[in-house]
Order: C-alpha cells, then sequence, then structure tokens
C-alpha cells in the first residue's frame, strides 16, 4: 500500500508541474498589459519600467516560468504589487474559505445522497424509489448558479432567515456556519442527486452478484447484506466521481462566491484575473491545482483502500 | 451648482406589513432561527458597501475610491470634502489654510489633533513629511502626479507651515488637498516601519480607527476614543466590499448593508416601491462617456465624415435604451457643477439625419465600413448597437468589437483603432479631464490621436488660472476645440442613484460618492 502511496503521490507532483506550467503559458497569452492594469493612468514611465522589473515581466516567458518555480520551492510566491503583501500569505488567507465551502457542500450532498441511493436501491420500484428518482434528477438539471441566486433572493430576502453576503466574523464559528448554508445548498444541491443516482446505479449491480446471493444464502441479514457488503463497494464509483469532481466544485465555489461575496479562492481568481495581477493569478492557480490533484489523489488512495484488487492492479 | 438628486422614500406602515413583520418573528422564534447575521442597522453599527476591496492604506500606493473610504475617515487633511450639492471643502486638521500668491500656502494646524499607537500630537513636520515622500522618487508613489506642482513644505513652527509650489496649480483645492494625496500621516510611525505601509496602519488621527480587515469580505472601523473632534456618530464602521452592484442591491434588500449605490436598470423599481425605511437618492456622476474616432486612421482622414457620424449619433435613444432614463446627455467631458462645464454641445444630443446625411454628401465617401472596439458591458454593448444603427442610417456600416477590461485599457496604443465607446472616471476639476486629451497623450490615453496647440495651452495655462471666469471660458473652449475636431460625440456623464436606510443621514458628495466620517445617524 505505501508504494501506492509513493507512486501515486509522485505522479501528482508531475501533475502538478505540468498543469502550472500550462496555466502560467495560458495566461501570460491572454492580451493585456499588467503593468497599465495595475498602475494605472497616472503612472510615469519609469515607475512602469521599475514595476516591470519587479515583476520580472523583461525576462523570457521561459525565465519567468523557471523562477517562479524556483521562488515557489521556497515558498516565496512573490509579492502583491498592489498591496506590497506576499502572496502565499493573500492565498493562504483565502484557501480555508474555499476549502470549508466545498468540503461542506459535498460533505451534506454525499450524506444525504448515498442516504437515498441506499433507499432507492433497497426498496426498488417503489413509490418512494421512483420520487427519490425525480427528485435526484431534478436536482442535476438545476445549476449552481439558479440555486445561489432563488434561495438568496428567497432565504435571504424575502424571508431574510440567512445572510446574503460574507462568511461570517472571524473567531465566531456559530456566524460562520450560518453564512456557509446557502453558498453550499448552492453547490450541493445537485451533487444529491448526482450521488443519489450513482449509489443507486451501483447497489442494484453490486446486490445482484454471486457473493450478495452466497450472504443471503448463508441467512445473513438483509440490512447486513446491503450496508455492510454490497454498499462498501457500491460506494467506490462514489469516491472516484467526487475526487474528479473537485474541479466542477471549484469551479462552482467560484461563481457562489462572487453571487454571496464571500472571500475565497475564486474571487480571488477572477479579480486578480481581470487586472492582471500575475503573481497572485498563479498563486491563486498553484493553490486551485493542488486542491484538485491532492482530492484525485486521495480518492484513488481511498479507493484502493477499500478495494486491494486496485492496489495489486497497479 | 444645479443639484439634480432627488428622493423617494417609503416608511412602513399599514396592517399587512405588521402583520408580516409579526409572522415573521414568530416563524424565525418557532424555528429557531434568528437574526444575528443580517440584522438592521441599530444606529451603532454602519453597514456599507465598497465597489472593490481595499488595496493600500498608504496614501502614497492608494489607488481609488475604495481606498479613500477607508482613509477619510482614519487619516486628517489639511481640507476635506464638504458634503451637499455643491463642490467645496471644508477645514478638517487645519485651523486655516490661507493661498498667499500663486506658489505659497500657508496653513495652521489645529492643536487637538493628534496619532493613535502614542505616536504623539500632528505637527507641520507630519504635513512635510506626508507630502513630500510622495514627490521622492525613491519612494515610487503612485500618486505622485497628484503633487507635480510641490516643491516643498516649509515648517514655520509646531504647527505652521507654508507649501511652496513650482508653479501656480489650482487643482490643489480640488484634488491634492481635500483627496488621497492629502491625507497626513505620522512621520514617527510611518518611520518606525520603514517609510511606508500596506494594508495595517501603524497610527491614524481621525474619528475613526482601523479595527480589522479581513480580505475579500470586510474592513471594520471603530471609533478613536481619543479624537477631539465633533464625536464620530457610529460605534463602528463596517465596508463590504460587492463589486456587483446586483450582488449590493441583493445584500441591501437582505438587510445586511445599509448603504449602497445601484445600477441604474434597478433605479425605477426602486423608486416606485422601495425597500422598507429607504431613500432612494439620484445624484449626477462626474464620469464621462463619449466615442472617440481615431485621427490617425486613414479611414477617418474626412473631416466631412467624422462630423456626418457626430450628427447621426442619437444620444437621447442611448439614454433610454442604455441608461433605462436614469442619466442625462453630456455636452463634453466636464460635468456640470465643474468649472468649464458647457451647458450645450456644437452638434447638439439628438441625432441630426439630414445634417449627417448632407454631410456624407459632401465627404464623397460611400460604402463606409467602420469598426467600434467596447468594453465588454451590457451598458457599452447596447449603446454600440444603437450607434450600429444610427450610422446605417446614412450608409455606414459599423462593426462592434468586445473586449475585457484589460484588454480594452491597453488598446490605445494600436494605431488601427477606428471608432472607440470610451469611459473615464474624472475628479472635481477639469484639468483632470483636459490632460488626457493633449498630443503627449495621444496613443497613451488620447486614443483619438487628437493634437491641438490651443488646447495643449489651454490646459496648462488654466491650471494656473486664478479668475473662475476665465478659467471657466478656457475649459470651454478646449472642449468646444475637441468637438470641432469631429473627433468626439459625448454622450453622458451617468449618474449615481443611492439607497439607504432611514435609520441613517449619509454625508454624500455632490456627486453621491460617501463622506463616512460626516455619516450620522438619523
Amino acid at each position: 500500500m505505501l508504494s501506492y502511496i509513493l507512486r501515486r503521490t509522485g505522479l501528482a507532483l508531475v501533475i502538478t508541474v505540468l498543469a502550472v506550467s500550462l496555466l502560467f503559458v495560458i495566461i501570460h497569452m491572454i492580451p493585456g498589459d499588467p503593468v497599465s492594469t495595475m498602475l494605472g493612468p497616472k503612472a510615469s514611465p519609469e515607475l512602469r519600467a521599475a514595476l516591470e522589473e519587479r515583476m520580472g515581466l523583461n525576462e523570457p516567458l521561459l525565465i519567468q516560468i523557471g523562477l517562479f518555480f524556483a521562488n515557489m520551492l521556497r515558498g516565496d510566491l512573490g509579492i502583491d504589487v498592489f498591496s506590497n503583501r506576499q502572496v502565499t500569505d493573500i492565498v493562504l488567507g483565502q484557501v480555508p474559505y474555499t476549502l470549508t465551502l466545498i468540503l461542506t457542500s459535498i460533505g451534506w450532498s454525499a450524506i444525504i445522497g448515498i442516504a437515498l441511493g441506499c433507499y432507492s436501491a433497497a426498496n426498488r420500484n417503489s413509490f418512494g424509489d421512483r420520487l427519490t428518482g425525480v427528485l435526484s434528477v431534478s436536482m442535476i438539471a438545476v445549476p449552481a448558479f439558479v440555486v445561489s441566486l432563488y434561495s438568496l433572493l428567497f432565504f435571504a430576502v424575502t424571508l431574510k432567515w440567512f445572510p446574503a453576503i460574507g462568511a461570517g466574523e472571524p473567531g465566531d464559528f456559530g456566524d460562520q456556519l450560518w453564512h456557509l448554508v446557502l453558498p453550499s445548498l448552492a453547490i450541493g444541491l445537485s451533487w444529491v442527486g448526482y450521488i443519489a443516482r450513482l449509489v443507486r446505479a451501483s447497489m442494484l449491480e453490486i446486490m445482484g452478484e454471486g457473493h450478495v446471493r452466497t450472504a443471503r444464502a448463508f441467512g445473513l441479514p438483509e440490512r447486513w447484506i446491503t450496508y455492510r457488503y454490497a454498499l462498501r463497494l457500491a460506494i467506490l464509483p462514489t469516491v472516484t466521481v467526487i475526487g474528479v469532481g473537485m474541479g466542477f466544485l471549484l469551479s462552482a465555489a467560484v461563481f457562489t462566491e462572487i453571487v454571496f461575496s464571500r472571500p475565497g479562492l475564486g474571487k480571488l481568481v477572477i479579480d486578480s484575473i481581470t487586472t492582471r495581477n500575475y503573481p497572485v493569478v498563479m498563486g491563486s492557480v498553484l493553490f486551485s491545482t493542488l486542491i484538485f490533484v491532492a482530492s484525485t489523489t486521495l480518492a484513488d488512495i481511498i479507493n484502493a483502500l477499500l478495494d486491494p484488487r486496485l492496489r495489486s492492479a497497479r | 451648482m444645479k443639484k439634480t438628486n432627488i428622493e423617494w422614500t417609503k416608511i412602513p406602515v399599514g396592517r399587512r406589513s405588521f402583520l408580516q413583520g409579526a409572522s415573521m418573528l414568530g416563524l424565525a422564534g418557532a424555528t429557531g432561527l434568528g437574526f444575528s447575521g443580517n440584522a438592521f442597522a441599530d444606529g451603532a453599527v454602519l453597514k456599507t458597501r465598497a465597489y472593490a476591496d481595499m488595496r493600500s492604506l498608504d496614501p502614497a500606493f492608494s489607488q481609488g475610491v475604495p481606498d479613500e473610504e477607508i482613509q477619510a475617515p482614519i487619516y486628517n487633511k489639511l481640507i476635506q470634502y464638504k458634503s451637499g450639492s455643491e463642490w467645496g471643502w471644508q477645514l478638517d486638521a487645519a485651523e486655516s489654510i490661507e493661498q498667499v500668491d500663486g506658489t505659497h500656502i500657508n496653513f495652521t494646524l489645529k492643536d487637538n489633533i493628534g496619532f493613535t499607537n502614542g505616536f504623539g500630537a500632528m505637527t507641520a513636520e507630519d504635513v512635510k513629511y506626508s507630502f513630500e515622500r510622495i514627490i521622492d522618487d525613491k519612494l515610487e508613489s503612485s500618486n505622485k502626479p497628484d503633487w507635480s506642482a510641490l516643491d516643498h513644505v516649509e515648517v514655520t513652527g509646531e504647527r505652521t507651515g507654508t507649501i511652496v509650489l513650482k508653479n501656480a496649480f489650482q487643482p490643489l483645492w480640488s484634488i491634492t488637498l481635500p483627496y488621497i494625496a492629502g491625507n497626513i500621516v505620522s512621520k514617527k510611525a510611518f518611520e518606525s516601519v520603514g517609510g511606508k505601509i500596506d494594508t495595517t496602519p501603524v497610527a491614524t488621527s481621525g474619528p475613526y480607527m482601523h479595527k480589522s480587515w479581513v480580505p475579500k469580505q470586510k474592513t471594520t472601523l471603530v471609533r478613536n476614543p481619543d479624537w477631539k473632534g465633533d464625536p464620530a456618530a457610529f460605534d463602528e464602521i463596517q465596508i463590504y466590499p460587492i463589486d456587483d452592484e446586483k450582488a449590493s442591491e441583493i445584500a441591501y434588500e437582505a438587510n445586511s448593508i445599509d448603504f449602497t449605490r445601484v445600477s441604474l436598470d434597478s433605479l425605477d423599481r426602486l423608486k416606485s416601491s422601495p425597500p422598507e425605511n429607504t431613500t432612494v437618492a439620484e445624484f449626477p456622476s462626474l464620469f464621462y462617456v463619449w466615442v472617440g474616432m481615431n485621427l490617425s486612421n486613414p479611414k477617418l482622414g474626412n473631416l466631412k465624415l467624422r462630423q456626418a457620424i457626430q450628427y447621426a449619433i442619437d444620444v437621447p435613444s442611448i439614454m433610454q435604451a442604455s441608461y433605462f432614463g436614469g442619466a442625462a446627455p453630456s455636452t463634453g467631458i466636464i460635468a456640470p457643477g465643474l468649472s468649464g462645464h458647457r451647458d450645450q454641445s456644437l452638434t447638439g444630443i439628438a441625432a441630426n439625419l439630414e445634417m449627417a446625411q448632407k454631410l456624407m454628401d459632401e465627404s464623397g465617401e460611400s460604402n463606409v465600413s467602420l469598426t467600434i472596439d467596447i468594453l465588454n458591458k451590457s451598458t457599452n454593448v447596447t449603446t454600440a448597437q444603437i450607434i450600429q444603427a444610427n450610422l446605417a442610417a446614412i450608409g455606414i456600416s459599423l462593426e462592434v468589437r468586445l473586449h475585457e477590461g484589460a484588454t480594452f485599457w491597453n488598446l490605445g496604443g494600436n494605431e488601427d483603432l477606428e471608432l472607440i465607446l470610451n469611459r473615464f472616471s474624472m475628479t472635481p476639476d477639469p484639468y483632470y479631464a483636459t490632460s488626457w486629451f493633449i498630443t503627449e497623450q495621444a496613443g497613451v490615453w488620447n486614443w483619438e490621436r487628437f493634437g491641438s496647440e490651443e488646447f495643449d495651452k489651454i490646459h496648462t495655462d488654466a491650471q494656473a488660472e486664478s479668475d473662475p471666469v476665465k478659467r471657466n471660458q478656457m475649459y470651454q473652449r478646449a472642449q468646444d476645440l475637441m468637438e470641432e475636431s469631429g473627433a468626439y460625440k459625448f454622450i453622458t456623464h451617468e449618474a449615481t442613484p443611492n439607497i439607504y436606510r432611514n435609520t441613517i443621514s449619509p454625508a454624500l458628495r455632490p456627486d453621491g460618492l460617501p463622506l463616512y466620517r460626516y455619516f450620522s445617524k438619523a
């Protein structure tokens, strides 16, 4: 298992380097002069030249990439030219907000989705199964931005039950939780349906397999068979989907952070791209890539833990 | 200056609203849900919106309104903008200030202003340090142009001094002293941290103090207990950065903020049905929007063709379709209320298709096909589409090219530009407007490559002109020159609609921007 984890982690590092390099090139290919955008119309040519030098923009692109990685290994992602703050501090200040949002969203949707999926599989073709099916597909069909806007209008504006903006007072857990309800509802709702359908399909497939029939023949209780044997295997594709789905979750978080004016990586990326604030863009991209790669790697490792065949197959 | 702000107020009364409120409270109680996160302003806390997050609390590096909205309540200047319908200033840290001649301004500081964190009383040395550091080349301050006329500050006593200018500079009173570059910092405090700060102030002196900044979420100011001037009205001011006006309207309606600018397309709805306890107020804005024509492009080398375009564009249609009737047409780059504003433009506001067609015929041009570059925003897209239709009426086909922000703002160097729909921000002095259209700015911010020796001379001379009547005429002539070149069709100065709770009494500049240090409870 250890060698599998090491191999998988090594691959993750290679993917990270390639992805960040590619994104670096793409970002620098977008038209737009960061110096003009940053300094505004009043900047003198001397000031522009000084900033170009400070940002390393007068170097060839390959050298800029090399410098970025060399500095990154020293833990230095550069300085934000607007605020003179360390990019690492800026990005690390936003990562917890996005991670909390994503993990809360996927957490509650996984719990409800798995429960609904199990119920549907255990009560196949019942009224409850059909109702769950309709609800699941409906949830999948509604995009996160629609849920964001309508939940905001209904729960925040009309009912005034939940706050419309922000992430809550730092240090006040209750307030932060309160501010998390609507954004995590927006991101997680479609995942409830998605996970419920996935778990149901996997469960039905597993329930028809030989080892489940054998367990039944031995007289094991149905509940035990369903939750102890079938669910353990049926959940494998769900773990994989959640891992790979981290990219979708991150993109959904971008929109949700904007709609709810929440701090977070998504909002930081958008703000810094529109101002061509390259150091902050690259810092944000690096951390987003790390989150994505780490989640897919973790999903693979969890899968390998749950299913020993996967370890030996690689 | 004539002010055009109009207010609509709605106070919640009546049985239905009472019952709705009571049932909501009952429901909240029954479900255990509280209102802690979105309570109405209780008078002790002012919650408001900034259109962007703070970037710097160092006056030498602050770049715009969001920074100044935080700095103005925590620092002092010699003078501050007055709230109200007319542009003007009032004394702040200065007990007195007087322009003794074109290049010398004497000031005396009040004796009751001190810096926080034990950095002592404000002295003339602090004023000297604050202003001179901005023109120090080593600091590389982005606000150096605001103090371009400063030679030095002479300290004549503990609280007295003289600002010595290299040349007479009238915008000093309308831009430099009452805005970002006029903020006075503590010399001792700044020197103790190496001469500049980022987002954490070392010492402040205003009625409010900086308490905390949660990036991308909130800046909190609290009362300065040592402030000896008129007491601050609020225990706390919480400023939330919300980029999108629609999002801030929703935040307001959800009671998460108490004051915000709103979008023009929401104005009708908010006026006819304002949220409870709300005032809707409209203010004229200083921004200026225009259609520019690149004079160095051979396709636009024909003056008659350019004039035909000027006459073909129907500004009233643009006001209705793009600005929902919430903004007024403009006559130039200088807004009403400022020196140099023209009551009328040379080519008129409504389209004159007869004249446009006549000019088109005289130009000898046919099958004209042009492009217009615009920033990709719905207002601009609608405006461009109207212009497209206007020009089609005189046989000109127009292709609209959309750009996102950072790309658009770098188009100036492109000599192939044809038509451009542009929008510049503005400060309350006409010098700021003309500075972008001098010959030296061609290809930088003068995208039309307009060049006029007379215009350049007016721009230089008017900076020093102290006679308001003459100065007014000079800037009017400057705009005539722009329009006569055929390179400009002026569209609008836009508008600033605000909404706020009736529990607060906002202090606003004539263009509707907030002066939080003067906000009070209603």
